[in-house]
C-alpha cells in the first residue's frame, strides 16, 4: 500500500519521497565546480563505505560530494523531473528495470569508454541501449526462501532441491505443526515471474516493432499454477502483495511462519523485529528450487545502476566519481562492506558470503536471474492497478485463467508500448 | 432532558470523529510489532522512541521553520488580498462584477492535483524551484478563491445601514470598514484562516516536485520518509503525523478565542 | 471597540494600500466610489490568480494538444498532436464508466456530508460551552489529520488480516469475518472511501455552519422560540433562508471537492478490484500521470473541467441570481 499511498498523495505526481537526510548540503544548486550531488537510494550504500569513498574522492579531486538519500517510492517521477532540471543532480542510482526508460528519454549521459570494463554480463544488459552505455551496473540482489529452522526441524521437513520436494516439505509442516507452512500473498508477481521463466515464458514478448503481453500462454499458466499451489499453503489473502502489510516486519514476527520468500533486507528486518519482541530468530535460507535438482528456480535479478545526468552541473567530476565508485578496488570494498550480500557488478570482484547466510543462498541463484522486459514502457505496466497482480488474484480465486490472462495481456500490451 | 440527550449525542459523535485520530496517536506510542496484530492492542506500555526517531531526523528544524513560514505567509496573504477583493465584490458596484464572481467560482474548481505538472513546469522555466516564496504563493492562491467567497458572504451579511450610520458619524469608508465590518468578520476570518492553514500545512504533492533540495522541504515530506522500501516505520510515521496535527489544533483554539471575542464585540455594537 | 480592533488578527493591509487617493474623505453617501477603487481592491487577487492559476491552466490546455511524456519533459521538446489525446480519451470506454460512477459517488457523498454536517453544525450551536469545545476539537482533529495517516489508519481498520473491523465483527460473534476482504468489490471499496471522505469533510461543513449561525442574532432565535415555533420550523423557515447562501456555496464546494477526490480512493484500492471503484480522477491518474502521459492527463483534466462546468451551470445561474438579489 505504501507505494500506492505515496503515489496517491503525491497525486498527480511526480511523486517521490524526499531525501531522507541530505548530508546537510545546500541541495542541488547549479554547476558549482567545487561540489557534486549524488542521489543514492535508501539502504543501497553502507555508510562506512560511502564515507571512505567520498573522503578519498574529496582528497584526490578537491571536490565535495553531497549525497542525498532517496526513497524508492515514486522515485521515477522525482528522477524524471530532476533530469529536466539543470544541475539538480550529477550522479544518480537508477533501478535496473528503469534505466533503459531514462536512457531513451535522452536524460542520461553516454558513458562511452566505461563500456570496456569487465561488467557482469547479465547486469550490463539493463544499462545499455543499442550498444551505447548509459549507466554502469552497481549491484544486484535477488530473492531466496527464508525459513524458520526450528519449525522445519520440529516438522521433520528437509531443505528441498526441487519443486516437488518443496511441496512435500510444506505438506510435512502442515501435517506436523501448527505453523503456516509458507507465507505467500497472492500478488508477489516477481516470484511468480520466476516460475514463468522456469517454463521458458515471460511477462511480455517482442512483437513486431513493439511488445505484447504474454500471460495467456501455456508457460505463464503453468508458472501461475505452481504459484497458486504454493499459495494454497498460505493463509495470506489473495488480493495483497508482500509490501502491505510488510511481510518481513509486520507478518512474520507476529505469527508462526515456517517460511517465506524475501530479499536480504527483509530477512534482516524480520530478525530485528523478532528480536525486538524478545524472540529468537533462527532463520535459514535456500535458493528457490527449480523443476529438477540440477537447475535452480529463476529469480528476478533486482539491482541498481549508476548513471550521470545529461544536465549534470559538473559532468567531469561526476564521471570521475562514477569511475572511482565502480572501480575494481571500490567495487570489491563495496561487496565486502555488504558481507557478500550483493551480486557483484564486475567479473573481477568476488563475493565470499558466510556459510549458511542469506548471501550464500542468494548468490547461488544469481546465475538464473531473469529481468522483466527492458523497455521504456515496463514501468507503466507496474503502475497500480498492475494487470499482472490483478490476474494473480483472479487465478488464485479460481476464475478462468485464459480469459483473465487475455484481458491482462491486452492491458500490458497497451501500457508497455507507451513511452 | 433535552440537554442530556444533546450532550450524549455530542459525546458519541466526538468519540466517533476522534477515533481515527486516537488510533494514529496511540500507534505512535506502540512498539512497531504492536501496530498490526490479529487482536488489536489497546493497552500497552507507551514508548517515546518514535518521537525521538521522528524529531531526530537531520534538518528537522529546517522543515518546521519552512512549514511555518510558508503556511503563515500564505494564510496572511490570502486574508489580506481576499479582504480587499471580497469587500469590493460585496459592497461596491462596478462593471465586471458578475464576471469576477464567476471567475472566483471557477478558480475554486481548479484541479490542483492535475495541475501539479504544469505548475512545476512554470516554476522550473521561471527558475523558481526550491523556493519557499514560490510555495507560499501557490498555497496562497490555492486558498484565495475560498477565502474571497467566504469573506464576501460575511461582509454582505453585515447590514449596510450599520456601515452607513458609521459614515454619517464621520468615519470614512476605510474607518467604517475597520470599525464596523471587520469586527463582525471574526467567524469568517476564523473559518478561512483555518481552511488556508490546514490546506497549506498539509500540502504534499506540490512541495514534493517543486522543492527537491532538502533545505526547502516542509513537514509533509518529513512525514513520508519513515515509509521506505526497507520496512515501514509506522510508529515514527504516526508520531510525525501526530506532531503535524497538533499545531492545527492549537491554531484552532487560538482562532476560536479570537473569533468569539470579535463576535461579542460586534454584537455589542449591533 | 478600539481596543478590540488593535487586537484583531490580521489587519488588512491591502485595504489600506489599495485605497483610492482621497476616496475616504468623500462625503459618506451611498455607492459613490470613484470608478477605480473596486478595481484597485480586486487587482491583487486578480493578478495572483492569473499569474499562478491562469498561467497553469493555460499551459495545461496547451500540453493537452501535445504528446507530452517523460521524453518531452526531460529533453524540453514540443510535439503537437492535435486532438489525439482527446480522441484517445473519448474513445476509451473506461472514461465513460468512470464518469457515471463519479457522479453517483459524488451525489452520495455530498448528500451525506451536507446532511450530517448540517446536523452537527446545529448540534454545535445548541450545545453548552464545554461540550461544544469537546465536539469542535474532535471535528478539527479529524479535519486536520494529514492524508497520509488518515488513509493509512482507514486501511488498517479494514485490513483483511489485521483490521479492527474484522476483529469487531468476530468479537460480536459474526461468522465469516476471519479474513473478510472489505475491498473485495467496487461497491464496498467505495463505501469505505465514502466513510473516509465523509469523516474528513463533515467537520468543514459543521464548523462553518456553526460560524455562520453565530452571526444570526440571538434575538431571532428567542423571538421564534417565544412564538412557539418548533425546532423544525425554526430551521426551515428561519435558518434556511438566512443560511441559504451558505448552503449554496458549501454544497457547491463539496460537489467540487468530492468530484476531484483522488488520494483517498486511489490509496484504498487503486480503483480496484478490476477498476470497479475507479472514478474520473483515478482514471486520469492511472492512464495519464501514473504512466507519465502528461498530455493525456491534461486532456482528461480539461474534459473533466468542461463536464463539471456544464453540470454546474445551473448552479452558477442560481448563485448569480442570488447575487443580483443581494445587491
Amino acid at each position: 500500500m505504501k507505494r500506492k499511498l505515496i503515489a496517491a498523495i503525491g497525486v498527480a505526481t511526480m511523486a517521490a519521497t524526499v531525501a531522507a537526510c541530505g548530508s546537510g548540503d545546500d541541495g542541488g544548486g547549479g554547476g558549482d565546480s567545487g561540489a557534486i550531488t549524488v542521489w543514492l537510494m535508501d539502504g543501497s550504500a553502507p555508510d562506512a563505505w560511502l564515507e571512505e569513498l567520498n573522503a578519498a574522492f574529496e582528497e584526490e579531486h578537491g571536490v565535495t560530494v553531497n549525497v542525498e538519500i532517496q526513497q524508492w517510492d515514486g522515485i521515477q517521477d522525482r528522477v524524471t523531473t530532476a533530469l529536466s532540471e539543470d544541475g539538480t543532480v550529477d550522479v544518480l542510482e537508477i533501478g535496473n528495470t528503469q534505466t533503459v526508460g531514462y536512457a531513451n528519454t535522452g536524460g542520461l549521459a553516454d558513458l562511452g569508454d566505461l563500456a570496456d570494463e569487465p561488467w557482469n554480463e547479465a547486469m550490463l544488459e539493463s544499462a545499455q541501449v543499442d550498444d551505447t552505455l548509459y549507466a554502469v551496473p552497481w549491484y544486484g540482489a535477488n530473492r531466496v526462501v527464508i525459513y524458520d529452522r526450528s519449525i522445519w526441524e520440529e516438522a521433520g521437513a528437509e531443505v528441498p532441491t526441487t519443486r516437488d520436494e518443496w511441496i512435500t516439505a510444506l505438506e510435512t509442516i502442515q501435517e506436523n505443526t501448527d505453523a503456516e507452512p509458507i507465507y505467500l500473498p497472492g500478488q508477489s508477481y516477481y516470484v511468480m515471474g520466476g516460475f514463468v521463466a522456469d517454463e521458458g515464458g515471460s511477462f511480455a514478448v517482442e512483437d513486431g516493432d513493439g511488445w505484447a503481453g504474454a500471460l495467456a500462454t501455456p508457460e505463464a499458466q503453468a508458472g501461475m499454477e505452481f504459484y497458486a499451489e504454493l499459495q494454497s499453503f498460505s493463509s495470506a489473502p489473495a488480493e495483497i502483495d508482500e509490501a502491505e502489510p510488510q511481510q518481513s516486519t509486520e507478518v512474520v514476527p507476529n505469527g508462526e511462519v515456517a517460511s517465506w520468500v524475501g530479499l536480504g533486507w527483509e530477512a534482516a528486518g524480520a530478525i530485528a523485529a523478532i528480536e525486538e519482541q524478545g524472540g529468537e530468530a533462527d532463520l535459514g535460507y535456500f535458493p528457490i528450487p527449480g523443476k529438477t535438482p540440477d537447475q535452480l528456480g529463476h529469480v528476478f535479478l533486482g539491482g541498481s545502476n549508476l548513471a550521470i545526468n545529461e544536465r549534470a552541473g559538473n559532468p567531469e567530476m561526476a564521471d570521475e566519481w562514477l569511475r572511482m565508485a565502480t572501480s575494481q578496488e571500490w567495487a570489491q570494498k563495496y561487496v565486502d562492506a555488504n558481507n557478500g550480500g550483493v551480486v557483484p557488478n564486475r567479473t573481477d570482484v568476488t563475493a565470499t558470503p558466510e556459510e549458511g547466510s542469506f548471501a550464500e543462498a542468494m548468490v547461488a541463484s544469481a546465475d538464473v536471474g531473469y529481468l522483466p522486459p527492458l523497455t521504456t514502457g515496463w514501468a507503466n505496466v507496474e503502475t497500480d492497478p498492475n494487470p499482472i497482480k490483478e490476474l494473480m488474484t483472479k487465478a488464485i480465486n479460481g476464475q478462468d485463467y485464459q480469459s483473465a490472462a487475455e484481458e491482462a495481456d491486452a492491458e500490458i500490451t497497451e501500457r508497455i508500448n507507451r513511452e | 432532558m433535552r440537554k442530556v440527550w444533546l450532550n450524549g449525542t455530542a459525546l458519541v459523535l466526538s468519540a466517533l470523529f476522534i477515533f481515527p485520530v486516537y488510533w494514529m496517536v496511540s500507534t505512535s506510542f506502540k512498539s512497531n510489532s504492536q501496530v498490526l496484530t490479529k487482536e488489536p492492542v489497546f493497552f500497552f506500555t507507551p514508548t517515546f522512541e518514535h518521537y525521538s526517531t521522528a524529531t531526530g531526523v537531520e534538518l528537522f528544524w529546517t522543515y518546521v521553520t519552512n512549514s511555518v513560514v510558508v503556511t503563515v505567509g500564505a494564510v496572511l496573504l490570502a486574508l489580506a488580498v481576499a479582504l480587499a477583493a471580497s469587500y469590493a465584490i460585496a459592497r461596491l458596484e462596478f462593471k465586471g462584477r458578475r464576471g469576477m464572481v464567476i471567475a472566483v467560482m471557477m478558480a475554486q474548481m481548479a484541479p490542483w492535483e492535475i495541475l501539479i505538472i504544469v505548475v512545476y513546469l512554470n516554476a522550473r522555466d521561471a527558475e523558481m524551484l526550491n523556493s519557499l516564496l514560490t510555495l507560499t504563493l501557490i498555497y496562497f492562491v490555492m486558498s484565495l478563491p475560498f477565502t474571497i467567497w467566504t469573506l464576501r458572504g460575511f461582509i454582505a451579511a453585515v447590514p449596510k445601514e450599520l456601515e452607513e450610520s458609521a459614515m454619517l458619524d464621520g468615519c470614512n469608508r476605510r474607518q467604517a470598514f475597520l470599525r464596523v465590518i471587520f469586527p463582525l468578520l471574526g467567524p469568517g476570518l476564523m473559518a478561512t484562516s483555518l481552511f488556508g492553514f490546514i490546506a497549506a500545512w498539509n500540502e504534499y504533492a506540490m512541495v514534493l516536485v517543486l522543492n527537491k533540495s532538502p533545505d526547502a522541504a516542509t513537514l509533509p515530506l518529513w512525514l513520508t520518509q519513515f515509509q521506505t522500501n526497507f520496512g515501514n516505520d509506522w510508529g515514527a510515521t504516526m508520531a510525525a503525523s501526530t506532531l503535524v496535527t497538533i499545531p492545527v489544533l492549537i491554531v484552532f483554539l487560538l482562532l476560536q478565542r479570537r473569533a468569539t471575542g470579535g463576535l461579542s464585540a460586534g454584537a455589542v455594537k449591533g | 471597540m478600539t481596543v478590540h480592533i488593535e487586537e484583531a488578527p490580521a489587519p488588512p493591509p491591502p485595504v489600506k494600500g489599495s485605497r483610492g487617493p482621497g476616496e475616504g474623505r468623500r462625503p459618506p453617501r451611498r455607492r459613490v466610489p470613484s470608478g477605480l477603487v473596486p478595481y484597485l481592491l480586486l487587482a491583487p487577487a486578480v493578478f495572483a490568480l492569473l499569474a499562478v492559476l491562469g498561467y497553469a491552466l493555460a499551459r495545461n490546455v496547451l500540453i493537452s494538444f501535445q504528446e507530452f511524456g517523460r521524453r518531452q519533459l526531460i529533453s524540453r521538446t514540443t510535439e503537437w498532436t492535435g486532438l489525439d489525446n482527446y480522441k484517445a480519451v473519448l474513445e476509451n470506454e473506461r472514461f465513460w464508466d468512470s464518469l457515471v460512477r463519479t457522479f453517483f459517488f459524488m451525489a452520495a457523498n455530498v448528500v451525506l456530508i451536507m446532511v450530517l454536517g448540517t446536523l452537527l453544525g446545529l448540534l454545535l450551536n445548541a450545545l453548552g460551552k464545554k461540550m461544544r469545545l469537546v465536539l469542535a476539537i474532535s471535528l478539527v482533529a479529524a479535519w486536520a489529520m494529514p492524508v497520509i495517516p488518515s488513509t493509512t489508519v482507514f486501511r488498517w481498520l479494514f485490513d483483511t488480516q489485521f483490521g479492527l473491523a474484522n476483529w469487531v465483527m468476530r468479537t460480536l460473534g459474526f461468522s465469516g469475518y476471519d479474513q473478510h476482504n472489505w475491498f473485495g468489490s467496487g461497491m464496498s471499496t467505495l463505501a469505505i472511501v465514502t466513510l473516509l471522505i465523509v469523516w474528513t469533510s463533515v467537520p468543514f461543513v459543521a464548523l462553518n455552519l456553526y460560524a455562520g449561525l453565530t452571526t444570526v442574532s440571538g434575538e431571532i432565535w428567542e423571538a421564534a422560540r417565544c412564538d412557539g415555533a418548533s425546532s423544525q420550523r425554526i430551521f426551515w423557515s428561519i435558518l434556511m433562508p438566512i443560511m441559504r447562501p451558505f448552503f449554496m456555496i458549501t454544497t457547491f464546494l463539496e460537489i467540487i471537492w468530492v468530484f476531484k477526490a483522488f488520494a483517498q480512493i486511489y490509496a484504498m484500492n487503486a480503483g480496484g478490484p478490476d477498476r470497479q471503484s475507479e472514478t474520473l480522477p483515478v482514471m486520469a491518474y492511472v492512464e495519464g500521470m501514473g504512466q507519465n502521459q502528461y498530455g493525456m492527463a491534461a486532456a482528461i483534466s480539461v474534459l473533466t473541467l468542461v463536464i463539471l462546468l456544464i453540470a454546474m451551470s445551473f448552479y452558477f445561474r442560481l448563485i448569480l441570481k442570488q447575487e443580483k438579489e443581494n445587491s
